[in-house]
């Protein structure tokens, strides 16, 4: 007997919506949250653009010494996973800690601080033996990609598994598709699952301008990020954090819990390609979508939407789209298909939790966020990709797929309860 | 197919690169040897850090293993994983001819708890020293954690599900079983476990914020847990692969099961709360001898986890006896880290090569530098056990407060 | 400003990309692929940024989509040329 998985709760931190409300209400209006860069000055880079989080700990509760001690990625999981521990009703003190699992995503974990105290140890760059005497105290722990988890874990006081992470910009769905397992396996009954980073630090975004993947759209930066528009030329960089609260569906319903939807599949693989190439045809994306599918016990037809990853670079919007209909069929031309980092630009590993809340949310609101700033066509990117305006639509199964430097390539099926 | 299935997550082939060998075999002679190869760190920049001994991979030259290219493209991590993964896969004789027919029934599964440090560092370098232009392509793809997974997918060409756990020290034991539950979903091979390279400058300044951390500069001295003198532990890099398969799978090809990997469980227990670690440890050693089917009697050897902290310590000696009552006390204990150093993820996945190895030589390897165990335990110092060992208990903790523990059966086990 | 021969291009092979090729390899065999020697799309960007910083000018967007040593070399020294 298989346990069926539920999501019970969301949370979210992204740029221009922190909190589900803001969150939804920007994908709504199709508003976008890019702009020029200003954490720092950014003269010297290519693309000087990003989504920032216009976020202020102390206002989502964390107190001066969790600011201090932790880099921003962990303060969003921080502030998410508050979120959605509150939105699922649970009273974690009165579940058995040893059956609350932990699964947070990340790409880079947190590169602002570990790039801030590298300065500080380098003397400005200057020396490679670093000068440890400058560093600040409790350093990697401060930015260590498993930080995030184990705050998450100490937050809600959590003592099952608790597990990282890092398949690059698939993290946050693989992180969330490895929460189905502990649950649906049975090593969790309650899984706080979700991923987070804050990648918006001079060296991650030199290390893309460096590869040119990122949009040198400096003029224009809330038009920047153009998902399947044929004049994209690029990702815009985002950041964030979102957390879901998965539950063991009968667990969930004993205790009367709203259920925002059941988490049908999730499947990945690795293209065995290129470390950041995509082949045209996209044949290890479709495989995850159909196994997906064949997890989710549905037919391609059932898909009513497709969150898209849709990053805005030349080669994955092709990728996807044609990795979309290798899967879906005739269907895909019948099937929404949207990228939300339209919106909320591309915020590495977060970006997969931070999409599957977005389809939580559209099944919620039975609507489909749009692709901003769609204009022209592409001719090899053919499908509906909702330009502009969101779209009401009775919604019964989405899906949403990821794709990953490192090859990954990952999808994940979630579909309103069944009886 | 039509007969029923055994989708066993068994281990096929290890691949070390290790400060004590870079084999198989030369690991297993310096282990079973008790050799201790801790000793001063000599790695460029680090001269003036107060960490003053670690295990350093001396004998490795990328360049024998690995294409000239990715010693330009890819960290220092990636080098040891590209090299212990093939050696993995060559032990376990899986050729390209045979990988390449099924490709997406083999995947890669890692765990990286620092990255590429030392690719890391040079960027920044560049980056700050000379200006953003100056940071060159490669650094997007060899500095995150995924780069290890991802480089030895592409290399051999495996498009079965990879994934990336980039947790604290336990999760190399999470990688293991991540893989051995993907074998038991239908993927009849991973190749999985951790390498780990934290020995760059800035990388060991980052851990000088753990107290956990051995300052010690003698190399004999500096890590011996369980003693009076314990004082924290030595740092170490490389690590080891393993070819985690279906036992189906393996039979049909006509290879050898080396080792079961029966059951595994992690909990979490807050980070650096050793006293509380012990109930933690405790409840991952009940559940996985659970999930093994796996009587507390039946564990014939236990590797230690052996942080060196005195608190940590006597919580994982409690932890032992409180998971498998008496027999705790009586069960061989070892170490073998404490003349390797323990290499964060990489650490618990050399232990499960050794406990294959101990398995399979009727050896438990002892615990170098380690003399007057201070806790109710049996620790194998000195000389290595001659026995039969058939079931081994792998644990690990990791500084961010998780713990993990695996039980490995040979296969003529009960 | 003076032109990139084979030798400079076999040496930011090297440098940025850690493919070995031989001057002469280069000379002989102008047609053959990038691809072929090793040299993939992150090798050929590594190759334009490291010319660009040396010489203080932009390479054109071309550059980094050539598929061949050839029509690296053509493209690239004529820009050269042209700016100087």
């Amino acid at each position: 007997m298989t346990r069926r998985v539920a999501v019970t709760g969301i949370g979210i931190v992204a740029p221009g919506g922190i909190g589900t409300p803001a969150f939804w209400d920007l994908l709504a209006h199709g508003r976008t949250a890019t702009r020029g860069i200003t954490f720092f000055d950014p003269s010297q880079l290519r693309s000087r653009i990003a989504a920032e989080c216009d976020f202020d700990p102390a206002a989502h509760g964390l107190d001066a010494e969790q600011a201090e001690r932790a880099d921003r990625y962990i303060q969003f999981a921080l502030v998410a996973g508050d979120e959605a521990v509150r939105d699922s009703g649970l009273d974690l003190a009165r579940e058995d800690p040893w059956r609350i699992a932990v699964s947070v995503g990340t790409a880079v974990g947190g590169t602002t601080r570990l790039e801030n105290d590298y300065v500080l140890v380098s003397h400005g760059g200057e020396r490679w033996d670093v000068d440890h005497e400058r560093a600040r105290p409790q350093l990697h722990r401060a930015f260590s990609p498993s930080t995030a988890a184990s705050a998450v874990a100490e937050r809600f006081g959590a003592q099952g598994p608790v597990q990282t992470v890092s398949t690059g910009c698939t993290s946050g769905l693989d992180a969330v598709g490895y929460a189905f397992h502990t649950v649906q396996e049975g090593r969790a009954d309650i899984c706080i699952a979700g991923a987070s980073d804050s990648p918006i630090s001079p060296i991650t975004m030199a290390c893309f301008d460096a590869i040119k993947a990122t949009s040198p759209n400096n003029d224009d930066p809330a038009h920047a990020s153009k998902p399947f528009d044929n004049n994209r030329d690029g990702f815009v960089m985002g950041e964030g954090g979102a957390v879901l609260v998965l539950e063991e569906l009968e667990h969930a319903r004993a205790r009367g819990a709203h259920v925002y939807c059941e988490f049908g599949g999730y499947a990945t693989f690795g293209n065995a390609y290129h470390m950041t190439g995509l082949t045209k045809e996209g044949l290890e994306m479709a495989r995850a979508i159909s196994t997906a599918l064949d997890q989710a016990r549905l037919d391609p037809t059932a898909i009513d939407y497709v969150n898209a990853h849709g990053s805005g670079t030349r080669q994955n919007d092709r990728h996807e789209t044609a990795a979309v209909k290798r899967a879906l069929g005739q269907h895909a031309y019948d099937t929404p298909m949207s990228s939300i980092k339209s919106m909320v630009g591309h915020s590495l590993g977060a970006i997969g939790a931070i999409e599957l809340v977005a389809c939580v949310l559209a099944l919620a609101e039975q609507a489909v966020p749009p692709t901003a700033n769609y204009e022209t066509p592409d001719p090899e990117c053919d499908l509906d990709y909702v330009p502009r305006t969101a779209r009401e639509r009775k919604l019964t199964s989405v899906l949403s797929v990821g794709s990953g430097f490192g090859g990954f390539q990952s999808a994940v099926i979630l579909t309103r309860p069944r009886e | 197919m039509s007969e029923p299935q055994d989708r066993r997550a068994a281990v096929t082939g290890i691949g070390v690169v290790a400060p004590n060998g870079i084999s198989t075999d030369t690991f297993w002679k310096a282990t079973h040897e008790g050799l201790s190869v801790l000793d001063r760190v000599t790695r460029e920049g680090c001269e003036r850090l107060p960490l003053k001994v670690a295990g350093e991979v001396r004998a490795f030259d990328a360049a024998d293993t690995i294409e000239e290219r990715f010693l330009v493209q890819t960290d220092r991590f990636t080098h040891y994983a590209m090299a212990a993964a093939d050696f993995a896969l060559t032990d376990a004789r899986l050729g390209q001819a045979d990988t390449d027919q099924s490709p997406y029934s083999i995947g890669v599964v890692t765990a990286a708890g620092s990255g590429g440090g030392e690719f890391g560092q040079r960027e920044l370098q560049r980056l700050w020293g000379k200006g953003s232009r100056f940071v060159g392509p490669y650094q997007s793809i060899a500095w995150f954690y995924a780069a290890s997974t991802g480089q030895v997918s592409i290399r051999r060409g495996f498009k079965g599900p990879c994934s990336v756990v980039a947790s604290d020290e336990a999760g190399g034991l999470d990688a293991l079983a991540h893989a051995a539950r993907a074998v038991r979903r239908g993927t009849d091979a991973i190749v999985a476990g951790s390498t780990e390279a934290p020995l760059a400058p800035y990388s060991v300044v980052c851990q000088l914020g753990y107290e956990e951390l051995s300052r010690e500069g003698e190399p004999g001295r500096a890590y011996r847990p369980f003693t009076k003198d314990a004082c924290g532990f030595v740092p170490a890099e490389g690590g080891a692969m393993l070819v985690v398969e279906a036992a189906d799978a393996a039979r049909e090809r006509g290879a050898d099961i080396r080792a079961y990997v029966a059951g595994h469980a992690a909990t979490f227990t807050g980070a650096s709360r050793w006293a509380e670690s012990r109930a933690g440890l405790a409840q991952a050693i009940r559940q996985a001898l659970a999930e093994a089917e796996c009587a507390p009697e039946e564990v014939d050897v236990v590797f230690a986890d052996a942080l060196g902290v005195p608190a940590a310590d006597r919580a994982e000696a409690l932890a032992i006896a409180d998971a498998l009552g008496a027999h705790g006390t009586r069960v061989p204990v070892t170490a073998p880290k404490t003349g390797t150093g323990r290499g964060y993820c990489a650490a618990p996945v050399l232990d499960t090569a050794a406990a294959v190895l101990a398995m399979e030589h009727g050896l438990i390897p002892p615990t170098p530098n380690v003399h007057d165990v201070c806790h109710d335990l049996d620790l194998v110092t000195g000389r290595a056990r001659v026995g039969e060992p058939r079931t081994a208990l792998v644990l690990s903790r990791g500084l961010m407060g998780s713990n993990s523990a695996l039980v490995l059966r040979h296969p003529s086990a009960r | 400003m003076s032109k990139i021969t084979v030798e400079e291009l076999a040496a930011l092979m090297k440098k940025a990309a850690g493919v070995t090729v031989s001057p002469q390899q280069l000379n002989d065999k102008p047609d053959t692929g990038f691809d072929v020697l090793g040299v993939d799309s992150l090798g050929l960007l590594g190759i334009v940024g490291e010319l660009e910083n040396e010489h203080g000018t932009p390479m054109p967007v071309d550059a980094e989509r050539c598929k061949t040593p050839q029509q690296f070399l053509n493209l690239v020294n004529n820009t050269l040329m042209a700016g100087a």
